[in-house]
């Protein structure tokens, strides 16, 4: 065995890919890539790739896969050129992996009766998913800038939205289901942003400043992250239901409270509880940027006559922002996740949808929640990773 | 002039710096050096108010410093520590800019004198300017970290440990440098050392110091000569300590007339130069260890001395080529004299 391997690890230099590429086609060629069902709620039959895709979407799903297979070898393309390839090729399967289901619906429905639904396969799903993992892999081997991958990210993301807002997807079963939902969605989405809004405001305008006290008075450290770190063990669910009987006793003893929205269920306790979430992060982030300043740096600063706020806001502050960023981005992330769950009592956003569609087996309405979730995690991560990069000292940044 | 007046500093019980009295005169370059633990540095962040005093006084031209705010004080004290302290986030002209940019000085002043800076440590062809401190190598990085501290030129001038962190050949041209930036611009400097050689190189007064008391303070001859004690002795190396006087001593002061002729005749002499037409030495007759007095051995310009040169190295010099006289000359090449392995021991000064 251990001769094969080396012998492999000859031919092939990105192992990753290539097992992507098998579980893409394996799945493609074993899995159904759609399913067909005569209403909303009934199970449908399930549509191979082979019946679902014209002759030339095959053939380019055929050919792109092979150009990511020759990439995936040692020879003969050079590394960095490879790491392009690999991006632009997973960036096209994706797109023709889109687009043939989106075709497929529009070429059948016309002739079953309206309340028929085409919706999405497994093989579907896992395509779309090695797709995405290829291209992340491309960008953790690739030494490109920060401005090349904003490019791509926006020229991907574009792309999508614009098969998306030409109406090539209606036909599918979730879009016919988003239609039914329309207003409520943008309603919902919106709420799902400001509760997330609303619990980083305060988060940050705590937590900075607590990050800010454990760095300056050592003896409140031990404290401050114990306490904290009790917060994060508790379960979120429990932590929303915990905060339901003081909130309403709250809101009932004192009217005007209960005026300004302060209840047992609703945005009140939601917000709480993920402020108590972000709180840790961001603290201990906060703590962990301003330990990092060398301190040479700092007593240079004093030494030359920097006042304390000065030597806080010219010299600590700018050296501890990649990593007090970095925190902002691990609680940003968390915020947009557990706000599905504070769906449960009652403070709305995205996660109604996906309970909503619980209730009902409809499986279209869980992912009408779980996917603009996920969209808004992976953007926010990338948007606060650029940030990072961005605040590192100039001339030190990739 | 810095005056501390019977300073001390009390951590609890434990006096790290105990009344410690001497005074810096304008344009001096005090060295203070002890063992690790002495209170050097604690002594240095004092006269800025880093650190804040127990008891006593501290002067600066006669002004009490706890007069002034802190702040104020020290914007009016170069301060240089080793190169890690400079702001990484920072390019190189706007690192020098920065106490002209606490006192508020237009920007066309600033822009000129960190042009000037760059200037006086040779650091402005080299595209430096806008290069953060990263970039640069560990020399470079030390020579801005002393300019940042001379930027709104202040009278005095605190460093501490300045050279501890780069390798020595970088360091000798550091010293080199500083020595000549101190006589171009008068400072009254205070530097802190564990490093004798260098101490002796840089100082006009060294200021030694023990479990926080001075030990002694005075000009580094002196501490050569007359060392007040046997801690002293110690300190400064008693193996080498001979040594250590000859690296302060200048050749000239031990130069005396020598001996020309123009043949390759023996002269009376045990040691005579043969000179060329322009007075150059060519050859040495006699003077060669281990041979016959009439040896006659062809100057090599590895050993010639000039009246720059240290004793130390110009009596290395003879030991190494087993010489016992090295011929002076001057910028040309002209014989000036000699210096004789007898004539170490005394000199006329």
């Amino acid at each position: 065995m251990p001769t094969s391997d080396a012998a492999s690890a000859r031919l092939v230099a990105n192992r990753v890919l290539v097992t992507l590429l098998c579980a893409g086609l394996l799945a493609a060629w074993l899995l159904p890539f759609a399913t067909m069902s005569p209403n909303r709620l009934a199970s449908g039959q399930t549509v191979g790739l082979s019946e679902a895709l014209s002759a030339w979407q095959v053939i380019a799903l055929l050919a792109l896969s092979a150009v990511l297979a020759v990439t995936a070898l040692r020879r003969p393309l050079p590394r960095e050129l490879a790491h392009s390839v690999v991006l632009l090729a997973s960036l096209g399967l994706l797109l023709i992996t889109l687009y043939s289901l989106g075709d497929y619906a529009q070429r059948t429905l016309v002739e079953k009766s309206p309340s028929a639904r085409v919706s999405q396969g497994s093989a579907f799903w896992v395509m779309v998913f090695c797709c995405a993992l290829a291209a992340i892999d491309a960008f953790q081997r690739a030494s490109s800038g920060w401005l090349l991958r904003l490019g791509y990210m926006l020229i991907a993301g574009g792309s999508v939205a614009m098969l998306f807002a030409s109406g090539h997807f209606d036909d599918l079963s979730i879009m016919r289901e988003y239609a039914n939902i329309r207003d409520n969605f943008a309603d919902q989405f919106i709420t799902h942003l400001v509760l997330v809004g609303s619990a980083l405001g305060p988060a940050l305008l705590i937590g900075v400043p607590l990050g800010l006290l454990a760095h300056r008075r050592v003896r409140l450290q031990g404290t401050l992250f114990s306490v904290l770190n009790f917060f994060q063990t508790i379960p979120s669910i429990a932590l929303f239901a915990l905060l339901v009987a003081p909130l309403s006793a709250l809101g009932n003893a004192f009217p005007l409270l209960g005026e300004w929205g302060v209840k047992g269920i609703g945005a009140a306790p939601a917000i709480i509880a993920l402020v108590m979430y972000a709180l840790l992060p961001v603290v201990r982030n906060t703590y962990a940027g301003l330990k990092g300043v060398p301190p040479a740096t700092v007593e240079a600063a004093r030494g030359m006559g920097m006042t304390a706020r000065q030597v806080l806001w010219r010299v600590e502050i700018p050296l501890a922002l990649p990593v007090m960023l970095s925190g902002l981005r691990i609680v940003t992330v968390q915020a947009i996740g557990l706000t599905v769950v504070a769906a449960l009592i009652g403070a709305g956003g995205l996660g109604a949808f996906i309970f909503q569609g619980l209730g009902q087996y409809a499986i279209d309405l869980v992912l009408l929640g779980a996917i603009p979730t996920i969209v808004l995690a992976v953007i926010a991560d990338f948007t606060l990773q650029m940030l990072v990069v961005l605040s590192k000292p100039a001339g030190t940044r990739r | 002039m810095i005056e501390l007046q019977g300073l001390t500093k009390r951590y609890g019980e434990t006096r790290v710096v105990d009344d410690i009295s001497l005074t810096v005169e304008q344009g001096e370059f005090c060295v203070l050096i002890g063992p690790s633990g002495c209170g050097k540095s604690t002594t240095l962040k004092m006269i800025n108010r880093l650190i804040a005093h127990s008891e006593g006084k501290i002067l600066l031209g006669g002004e009490d410093i706890t007069t002034l705010p802190p702040e104020r004080l020290r914007r009016r004290i170069g301060y240089a520590i080793q190169s890690i302290g400079l702001f990484p986030h920072w390019r190189v002209a706007d690192n020098i800019a920065t106490v002209p940019r606490l006192l508020k000085w237009p920007a066309s002043r600033i822009a000129e004198r960190v042009d000037e800076l760059l200037a006086l440590f040779q650091l402005d062809d080299e595209g430096l300017h806008d290069k953060y401190p990263h970039q640069l190598s560990g020399g470079q990085a030390q020579r801005v970290g002393v300019a940042r501290a001379l930027a709104a030129d202040p009278d005095v001038l605190l460093m501490d440990e300045p050279f501890g962190a780069v390798d020595p050949l970088t360091r000798d041209t550091l010293q080199a440098e500083l020595a000549r930036v101190h006589r171009q611009t008068g400072k009254t400097i205070v530097f802190v050392t564990h490093d004798m050689d260098e101490a002796l190189r840089l100082a006009s007064r060294v200021a030694l110091l023990n479990a926080g008391q001075l030990v002694q303070y005075d000009r580094p001859a002196e501490l050569l000569v007359a060392p007040a004690n046997d801690f002293v002795r110690d300190f400064i190396g008693r193996a080498d300590l001979g040594l250590k006087l000859l690296s302060r001593r200048r050749v000239e002061a031990y130069c005396r007339p020598a001996q020309r002729t123009r043949n390759n005749a023996i002269a009376s002499a045990p040691i005579t130069w043969q000179v060329d037409a322009d007075d150059r030495p060519m050859a040495l007759l006699g003077g060669r260890l281990g041979e016959s007095d009439i040896a006659r051995t062809v100057v090599n310009t590895e050993w010639t001395a000039t009246p720059e040169m240290s004793m130390k190295e110009a009596l290395s010099r003879m030991v190494w080529f087993r010489v016992t006289a090295l011929p002076v000359l001057d910028g040309e090449g002209r014989l000036l004299g000699e210096v004789t392995m007898s004539g170490v021991m005394g000199h006329r000064s």
